[in-house]
């Protein structure tokens, strides 16, 4: 079953996964929209925006980092390869477009953050699902019998316990409190994305290490749990108090 | 809940959090990096020995110390030849520094016949090698053509690039991190 979707959606096709998972997520956050007071409309375009400015800004960073490769062939600039991209970068230019749009339109922040967050949540499901197809973000071997043969080694299945976990997130989030505190939808999807990371983690065997060993994604996964933990925490302080 | 006691449940989530990361600390360095062969980023790059259409056996793992670029093509392939211009392009400008390409033609499933003329019709001055019965295609689980392994001087896939053509840019960025 693993083999054939594999097979089925072996690179560069899991890209598919991942536009069906944007499309689905997109799909989903609509119908929830009204709940948090924004437009379907405003939240479309937001998204739009943002997109554009994660596949230019990707590009764009891409290139300034690699001034001298760019600068004896210009017109790589322009190439169809997703490889010439900045992942990290494009992120952050998909947020300060999004951020400018929100502002630009006077959109409520957690109410948009919690409009997007079925929108986030299902895609990570399609970004696990595309791991699973290209074999990336593997495990670590292991001798327990639900390994998967995968690079020429029995491994934690862990594309499959993080699509577990992104598919749980997403069931606990489709089903909440019918009018929550805004903010809290969102915060509660940081804090548990970043838990089931900070978890799962330890079963990868392509972890960033720092620090003798520790785990750069497990690090990074405990500050976002700290900073949503907090905020909850201060957004529910300053509803008792206002 | 009272916040008193859900401060106390915060806290201990990040307590037991920061546990987890002490606990699940990988103290032997890399988990996969160079251990197993495998055609993935950070593994040793499976290695195969195959003949040049004159006849001339090249093995990879001969070419420890250098930096590898394998490129699995076929003449039928479009965004393969599209991206032949570029490779030789770039292995012009970066062969003096220690990089090779070698460009393996997926002969079990291409025509013999063909590879000459492809070769003399792009200039191609790199190896080109004959994988005659697939193994090497076996080797690095191939999927899709073009696919392409930028291997630095250890023998580690640093790179994976599945499909194509690729852009001189991309070349030359990856080639360069592999010469470090």
């Amino acid at each position: 079953m693993i083999d054939l979707f594999r097979t089925l959606f072996a690179p560069p096709r899991h890209l598919i996964l991942l536009v069906l998972a944007l499309w689905l997520g997109l799909t989903l956050a609509e119908k929830r929209t009204d709940r948090h007071g924004i437009s379907k409309d405003a939240l479309n375009n937001l998204v739009y925006y943002s997109i554009l400015g994660y596949i230019i800004g990707g590009r764009v960073l891409f290139a300034l980092s690699n001034i001298p490769a760019f600068t004896k062939s210009p017109l790589s600039l322009f190439s169809v390869n997703v490889d010439l991209f900045d992942p990290l970068g494009a992120l952050v230019a998909a947020g300060m477009v999004g951020g400018i749009y929100g502002y630009r339109q006077k959109l409520p922040l957690w109410g948009t953050l919690d409009a997007l967050t079925p929108f986030f949540a299902t895609l990570a499901v399609g970004l696990h699902l595309a791991h699973l197809a290209a074999g990336t973000a593997f495990g670590s071997p292991t001798s327990l019998p639900w390994g998967i043969d995968l690079w020429n080694a029995a491994r934690h299945p862990s594309q499959i316990y993080e699509l577990t976990a992104s598919l749980v997130i997403l069931g606990l989030l489709w089903f909440p409190k019918p009018k929550p505190q805004p903010g809290m939808l969102f915060l509660t999807f940081a804090a548990l994305t970043a838990g089931a990371r900070l978890f799962l983690e330890a079963f990868r065997g392509d972890s960033t290490l720092v620090f003798g060993g520790l785990r750069l994604a497990q690090v990074a996964a405990w500050v976002v749990l700290a900073a949503a933990l907090i905020a909850s925490e201060s957004l529910r302080k300053r509803r008792q108090d206002g | 809940m009272q916040p008193v006691q859900r401060k106390i449940i915060h806290s201990f989530i990040l307590l037991l959090g920061l546990a987890w990361i002490w606990v699940s600390a990988d103290r032997s360095g890399a988990s996969t990096a160079g251990q197993i062969p495998a055609p993935q980023q950070g593994f040793l790059a499976p290695d195969f020995e195959l003949k040049t259409p004159t006849g001339e056996t090249v093995q990879l793992s001969d070419l420890r110390g250098q930096a590898v670029l394998v490129n699995l093509w076929a003449t039928w392939c479009p965004p393969c030849r599209a991206e032949m211009p570029a490779i030789e392009k770039v292995y012009n400008e970066y062969k003096d520094e220690g990089f090779v390409v070698l460009a393996v033609n997926m002969t079990y499933q291409d025509t013999p016949a063909n590879i000459a003329p492809f070769t003399d019709e792009y200039g191609l001055t790199f190896p080109i090698l004959l994988d005659e019965t697939g193994g090497t295609a076996r080797a690095y689980q191939l999927n899709s053509l073009p696919s392409s392994y930028f291997i630095d001087r250890n023998g580690i896939i640093r790179e994976v690039v599945i499909g194509g053509p690729m852009a001189e840019a991309l070349l030359r960025t990856r080639v360069e991190a592999i010469l470090k």
